[in-house]
């Protein structure tokens, strides 16, 4: 069935194109069909299928050429191949799951259609014999305004009640049985009416889901039957489908109406009254109706039995008008129309939140909690309500819930609190209020669609998937009698009651009576929370106080003039604390008052089930009734500690003290916002990512409307997605529904509070980017912004350091990588640097804007540039900057920066977690051209790859695995070239501003060079035969440091000494040497300090090695572990081996080691992890000063002036060591 | 939908609760080595499963609670550099300063962890230390008072006076006098570090307390 597009090709073709011969076939085919429908011409036959072209899909019957025939006679096309194009029906009784697979929008439709269709002399929409159908398309949408369809035949809404009316007489004497069967259309007609549309629309419909589902009950049985029926007596069909449709109109268009409703309603009555019966009726009817062709549509019906009944009700109310188009409901069409409006479209927001019930109600709780602040800032400490009442007597503090009684109002009152419920009520709906009616909140009702969404939300309710799925969001106290309750489907409710009334949304009048009642609790009193549009807490204590009025008699002049003013019940509770208070409201309704006295809140309080607690929802209640908890008593047997171990502390303290009526929330006048956020779950479905896309920055745009509304800025943004969980149904039991979902979170931290949408949107799109979801599975999105921070206030006071740290990592990260490629360029010959550079400077441009600006033109004076990089890092505060966890955020957020191959140290690698790994190794692989020629160097350098982790001097790559800041997944590179390294040619060709940031910044790195060359000398040497391999490296250092010095003095002095170090087998740390990482760390950061101290740039924080300096060349140093920060030891029990090894093991600490251990204190600091700082002290305290050697003891004191130097600066006292 | 934002962790509920309720008792703690207190005054009920002296003075607890209830907000928003319980001797001159330092680690999350026991162990961790932390103090020369000062981060303060979370429990400036010690002595006490939080308890010690 799927060969589309060569038909049209070959039309004019001869054979010899492709498919033209298949097209020439078709052709003729088309052509005896038509003569032999002229032949088969006689008297019966008619023109009914003109414009219909089917083709027969597998078994049916009757079978494909009965079909043939039928169309024949009746005008219709048949069609032996399928044709997209052509072909309008597909004719199937059941269909492989493959097809049903490939079924885009084809129309799928049972024999019997035709058949019926035949015998009823008309076209019978084919919506009810439909197979299968996309649902997706076929739901109704946001727009729930009945407007009619122009184009639409048919009779107008007036006359179809009329004429429903008039039917509907004639049925109920008729058949009772058949209105049995209607009462279940009823629920599921509007439903229906959304499909009818979507089908005229699309042409297409199938219903997946239903077949499967479609196990014969009773309600099938009468499907059945009313499918028949039409056969037999389709006027009587047509009557009775037309009753319910008449009724369902009424009760939705009431105002246009309003006499149809009416009669319409009778009908219904009797209908349900029917109901019970219906599953005897029922099979009755199928007996009696039965014939040759009912057992055929029979079988069929049983299979897909909702579908048919639905589709029975149609056929029925089409009947009339419908021959193509079928539309003879338009009215319905109207009421639910079109597709909903698709989240692409630029409107769909505003339409979405003009008509969601659940965003009035929070909009209004923000809009009263800021009425009430506001009042309370004007507050003139007058009340007038107050005054009247002074008259009166005594009372007792108490807080008081005011609670309007529920009115038919559309918006549902939940919270029973101390709050006055503002119902919504206004006139009109106030006679209702007096009758069973419930306020339905949707006008629209959703058609249903498959049973096989069970898993939903219907099936928890255990709700026939044919009834409305539109939420009762608030109903009469009449109707809760009856076992409705707010929140219950619509559908559902009808079946419970099914004089249930169904009444609009009226967000204007529930805020008017919002407000109304604000403002007379406003005239007693300004200690008011609002909870919500109709429930507020007040604080009466003072009131009564002052007034000397009892509680109760203050709660009775509280309701009589919210009902003079409002003309809405309230109830009023009145509790010792909110939980009793709205305990007590929840007693007092519906429109009473009900004081709860502290002698007897324990007995109260005790038969209170524990589903009237608030913050006890179903799933809670569910958990503690398996636990054999009904009731705030049984619950006081539970001990606080079982509670909180089945609830989480919180949780369980909070049930705890509940359960004993204890409630120490005040009532907060004021409330903070915390956030702002825009979500919306209902209706996504995107097929494009562009939409998606666009919709994002719809969303952001009016997440900007909000934070402008709040006068606020936020800082950091979170993108929720409600992604559809595999295995899901695609589609959602309720329309455009979210169904069963995942959800994906991300949260991004922005630099600075922002109330932009283009900020926000940038930033929402890339995360979105980030989840690489798949766009069709999507099912909500909403954007939270937190932090928030006033519009007014200078904005300056957010941006801060954060975004100055991140803007300096960068360059320090860069100089790292500087400085790799630095020294193997010196070793190489220049081409080689050349190489390097390129690499270095993809990297850096990847990563830090300002200093690829710079880095480009110097390409050949990469390292000279580098310096200036490294030293502004430094200066930053940090060796590296790699440190603070803030940098690495920052850093995270940009690709990963990987140095160039040759520069990955191969056992750091290994360290790393397999899935970073992976990324630098890829990174990696597109500059492997230059790792070539770096390898070759390295090895002569240090070999980096090797078992020793020499750091040459120079290059150290920082992969923090363990160390909080590691976790982070950045490469933190740290190294800062030696001076050594530098060349003195591309020193000279830099900028002469360059030359002198860099002059500055080596002054201070020749002392680290220095150090960090013995430090490696020294661990190489340590272990002899690795040292071998070491060797090499360090003479290499050696002479490097001898180019560098002729480019600044203080460096030759140092390199003296390093090579002094180098060439004495002086030990390294046993540890160092087993894990190079730590060494390489370490040495790095000695260069860093070092280069940093000189530098007045740098601040307090970050090196506090300032004493340290290389300058002073003291002996004893000793050579710490690297610093927690860095990939060396973290752990402090790591840490205190390796110190044990270096003190207990080296008699003669050299000056690197005891830098780094200097660096690895400071770093501490910053960590702000000072308790690790305190013991790293005291364990180095006691072991150095036990030393025999008095170097030691020197060396300790050297690095503890330099820690209190550190810690002076950063917390300006000084750590006491005793 | 399940958030990491801070306010959807419900920072409000568990962690912060928890947070405030530490430092409610590391303050009631600390008067216990402090011995601003009398040692009659103090009950044992138990936080985080550890045993700890509560103080039982009505209006002493009324303050501390009415304190913790304004910074909660600010812990919220992540507003607080420091919470410093200061001691002070009889000249008003702090003797010594327990710091409680409280940032926000680099990633926020709590996927690590959902139940947060392990943020519970860590402040049960601290509550121990802190009962321990006389140990490594010197003696407080006697009549000694407290206050407690809030580092706060950018406009925090200014917020702070906005919205005053309690009434008639405003927040001043602290005088230089209260904040700045002569000569101080700094006391690591403890570290923690979770994925909501990460604080350190030190002491500063003023390095002569009785003069």
């Amino acid at each position: 069935m799927r060969r589309g597009g060569w038909r049209k090709r070959a039309e004019n073709d001869g054979w010899e194109k492709w498919g033209g011969y298949m097209a020439a076939k078709v052709q003729k085919l088309e052509e005896q069909f038509r003569s032999d429908a002229t032949l088969q011409k006689d008297g019966t036959s008619s023109t009914i299928f003109s414009g219909v072209a089917i083709y027969v899909n597998g078994y049916t019957d009757p079978s494909a050429e009965e079909l043939r025939k039928l169309m024949m006679l009746h005008g219709g096309q048949y069609h032996v191949y399928y044709s997209r194009s052509k072909t309008t029906h597909i004719i199937a009784t059941n269909l492989p799951n493959a097809k049903i697979k490939e079924l885009k929008g084809e129309k799928v439709i049972r024999p019997e259609w035709i058949v019926e269709s035949i015998k009823a002399g008309r076209l019978l929409s084919c919506i009810p014999y439909q197979l299968y159908s996309k649902q997706s398309n076929m739901q109704k949408g946001l727009n729930f305004t009945p407007a009619c369809k122009a184009e639409e035949p048919g009779p107008g809404p007036s006359s179809v009640v009329k004429q429903l009316n008039n039917r509907v007489n004639h049925i109920i004497k008729k058949i009772e049985t058949e209105n049995e069967v209607k009462v279940n259309g009823m629920n599921s007609w509007n439903e229906e009416d959304a499909n009818n549309d979507f089908n005229f629309m699309e042409l297409e419909q199938i219903f997946p889901g239903r077949k499967q589902n479609g196990i014969p009950h009773h309600r099938d049985n009468a499907a059945i039957f009313n499918g028949h029926t039409p056969s037999s007596n389709g006027a009587l069909k047509t009557q009775d489908c037309l009753v319910p449709m008449g009724h369902s109109f009424a009760s939705r268009l009431s105002p246009d109406f309003a006499q149809g409703e009416e009669q319409a309603e009778k009908s219904s009555t009797d209908f349900r009254d029917c109901v019970v019966h219906l599953s005897q009726q029922s099979t009755r009817n199928t007996d009696a109706v039965r014939n040759p062709h009912r057992t055929n549509s029979f079988s069929l019906s049983s299979l897909h039995s909702n579908t048919k009944v639905n589709g029975a009700h149609h056929s029925a109310v089409q009947g009339p008008s419908s021959t193509k188009s079928t539309s003879s409901i338009p009215t319905l069409s109207k009421a639910a129309p079109s597709v909903p409006s698709k989240p692409s479209d630029c409107g769909f927001i505003s339409d979405f939140y003009s008509r969601s019930r659940l965003h009035h109600i929070s909009m209004w709780k923000c809009e009263l909690t800021e009425f009430v602040s506001a009042l309370q800032r004007q507050s003139s400490g007058v009340f007038p309500g107050r005054e009247k009442l002074k008259k009166m007597k005594t009372g007792r503090s108490a807080l008081v819930v005011t609670d309007t009684g529920k009115p038919v109002a559309v918006t549902s009152n939940r919270g029973t609190g101390r709050a006055p419920l503002r119902p919504g009520a206004n006139p009109q709906l106030e006679w209702q209020y007096y009758q069973n009616k419930i306020l339905k909140g949707k006008a629209a009702e959703i058609p249903d669609s498959s049973l096989w969404e069970n898993q939903d939300s219907a099936q928890a309710n255990g709700i026939d998937s044919v009834l409305s799925k539109a939420e009762i969001a608030s109903c009469s106290y009449e109707a809760r009698q009856v076992g409705i309750r707010n929140g219950m489907f619509f559908g559902q409710a009808k079946q419970l009651c099914p004089s249930l009334q169904a009444v609009p949304y009226d967000f204007h009048a529930y805020k008017e009576v919002a407000r109304t009642m604000y403002e007379t609790l406003a005239s007693y009193t300004h200690n008011i929370e609002a909870v919500s549009c109709d429930e507020a807490l007040v604080d009466i204590t003072e009131i009564l106080a002052e007034t000397r009025l009892t509680p109760d008699e203050f709660a009775n002049a509280v309701r009589m003039e919210i009902k003079d003013q409002t003309k809405c019940a309230a109830s009023v509770g009145i509790g010792s604390n909110i939980l009793l208070a709205r305990m007590a409201t929840r007693k007092a309704k519906p429109d009473g008052q009900y004081h709860l006295k502290p002698e007897e809140v324990d007995d109260f309080i005790r038969g209170q089930l524990v589903s009237n607690l608030p913050g006890v929802g179903r799933s809670m209640e569910s958990k503690l009734t398996s636990l054999g908890i009904k009731t705030c008593g049984d619950l006081q047997y539970m001990t606080m500690a079982k509670l909180q171990k089945e609830f989480g502390p919180k949780t369980g303290q909070m049930l705890y003290r509940f359960c004993r009526g204890l409630d120490d929330r005040p009532v907060r006048t004021e409330k903070e916002r915390k956030s702002i956020s825009a979500e919306i779950n209902y209706g996504i479905r995107f097929t494009q990512p562009k939409e998606a896309e666009a919709f994002l920055l719809n969303l952001s745009e009016e997440i900007q409307r909000r934070l402008e509304a709040a006068g606020m800025k936020g800082k950091r943004l979170t993108l929720k997605v409600m992604v559809r969980k595999p295995g899901a149904p695609v589609e959602t039991a309720k329309f455009g529904g979210h169904g069963i979902c995942d959800n994906i979170t991300r949260t991004v931290t922005l630099d600075q509070a922002t109330d932009s949408a283009k900020i926000i949107g940038k930033a929402t799109l890339n995360m979105f980017h980030t989840m690489k979801l798949n766009i069709s599975d999507m099912r909500g999105v909403g954007i939270q912004v937190n932090q928030l921070v006033p519009t007014n206030p200078n904005p300056s006071a957010c941006p801060t350091r954060p975004s100055v740290q991140s803007s300096h990592f960068p360059g320090g990260s860069h100089s790292v990588l500087d400085l790799f490629q630095v020294q193997k360029a010196k070793k190489s010959t220049e081409e080689e640097h050349k190489e390097v550079f390129v690499a270095a400077m993809d990297l850096e441009i990847s990563s830090a804007s300002r200093n690829c600006t710079f880095m480009p033109s110097f390409s050949t004076h990469l390292t000279s540039s580098v310096n200036p990089v490294t030293s502004k890092a430094e200066s930053s505060g940090k060796w590296n900057g790699l440190h603070s966890p803030i940098s690495l955020k920052s850093r995270l957020n940009l690709s990963i920066e990987v140095p160039s191959p040759s520069q990955l140290d191969q056992s750091v690698l290994e360290a790393l977690p397999p899935d970073l790994r992976e990324q630098i190794e890829q990174a990696c692989a597109g500059q492997q051209g230059e790792q070539h020629g770096d390898k070759r160097k390295e090895p002569v350098n240090g070999c980096n790859t090797g078992i020793l982790p020499q750091p040459v001097g120079t290059v150290l790559l920082q992969i923090p695995e363990p160390q909080e800041s590691n976790s982070d997944a950045g490469i933190n590179v740290i190294a800062l070239p030696a001076f050594s390294q530098v060349d003195p040619e591309v020193f000279a060709a830099l900028p002469a501003e360059l030359q002198k940031e860099l002059k500055a910044a080596y002054d201070q790195r020749q002392r680290q060079g220095e150090n960090a060359a013995h430090q490696q000398l020294a661990t190489a040497s340590v272990p002899k035969n690795l040292l071998r391999q070491l060797k090499p490296a360090a003479v290499k250092e050696k002479k490097r440091n001898k180019k560098k010095n002729p480019i600044s003095s203080p460096k030759k002095i140092q390199s003296p000494l390093k090579n002094k170090l180098l060439t004495s087998p002086v030990k390294t740390l046993p540890g160092a040497c087993g894990s190079p990482q730590k060494l390489i760390d370490g040495f790095l950061k000695h260069e860093g300090p070092a280069s940093e101290k000189p530098l007045g740039e740098l601040s307090a924080s970050t090196s506090g090695v300032p004493g340290l300096s290389s300058s002073q060349p003291e002996p004893a140093g000793c050579r710490r572990p690297p610093a927690p920060n860095l990939a060396g030891a973290v752990e402090f029990s790591d840490v205190k081996t390796l110190l044990k090894e270096w003190i207990t093991t080296i008699s003669d600490p050299m000056e690197e080691d005891i830098l780094q251990v200097v660096k690895y204190c400071t770093d501490l600091i910053e960590e702000k992890d000072l308790e690790k700082l305190d013991l790293v002290i005291k364990y180095m305290k006691r072991l150095m000063q036990q030393s025999v050697e008095s170097v030691w003891n020197m060396a300790f004191d050297f690095i503890l002036d330099n820690v209190q130097v550190v810690l002076q600066q950063t917390y300006g006292s000084t750590l006491k060591v005793t | 939908m399940t958030t990491l934002t801070r306010q959807d962790l419900n920072f409000g509920q568990f962690p912060v609760d928890s947070l405030t309720a530490s430092p409610a008792t590391a303050v009631t703690l600390l008067f216990i080595p402090s011995e601003l207190e009398p040692s009659g005054a103090f009950l044992q009920p138990s936080l985080h499963l550890v045993n700890v002296k509560m103080s039982c003075h009505p209006e002493l607890n009324q303050y501390i609670q009415d304190t913790l209830h304004c910074v909660k907000p600010l812990l919220e928003k992540n507003d607080v550099e420091k919470v410093v319980v200061v001691i002070l001797d009889k000249e008003h001159r702090p003797v010594e300063k327990f710091v409680f330092e409280i940032t926000q680690p680099p990633l926020l999350s709590i996927s690590s962890d959902s139940l947060l026991s392990h943020v519970e162990q860590l402040l049960r961790a601290f509550i121990l230390k802190i009962s321990v932390c006389d140990a490594v103090l010197d003696h407080n020369p006697p009549g000694c008072t407290f206050t407690v000062l809030v580092h706060t981060r950018e406009a925090a303060t200014r917020n702070m006076e906005k919205i005053q979370v309690i009434k008639d429990f405003p927040w001043i400036l602290a005088d230089e006098q209260d904040v700045h010690m002569h000569d101080p002595r700094l006391i690591p006490l403890k570290t923690m570090t979770s994925d909501i939080l990460k604080m350190q308890l030190y002491v500063e010690e003023r390095a002569h307390k009785s003069s």
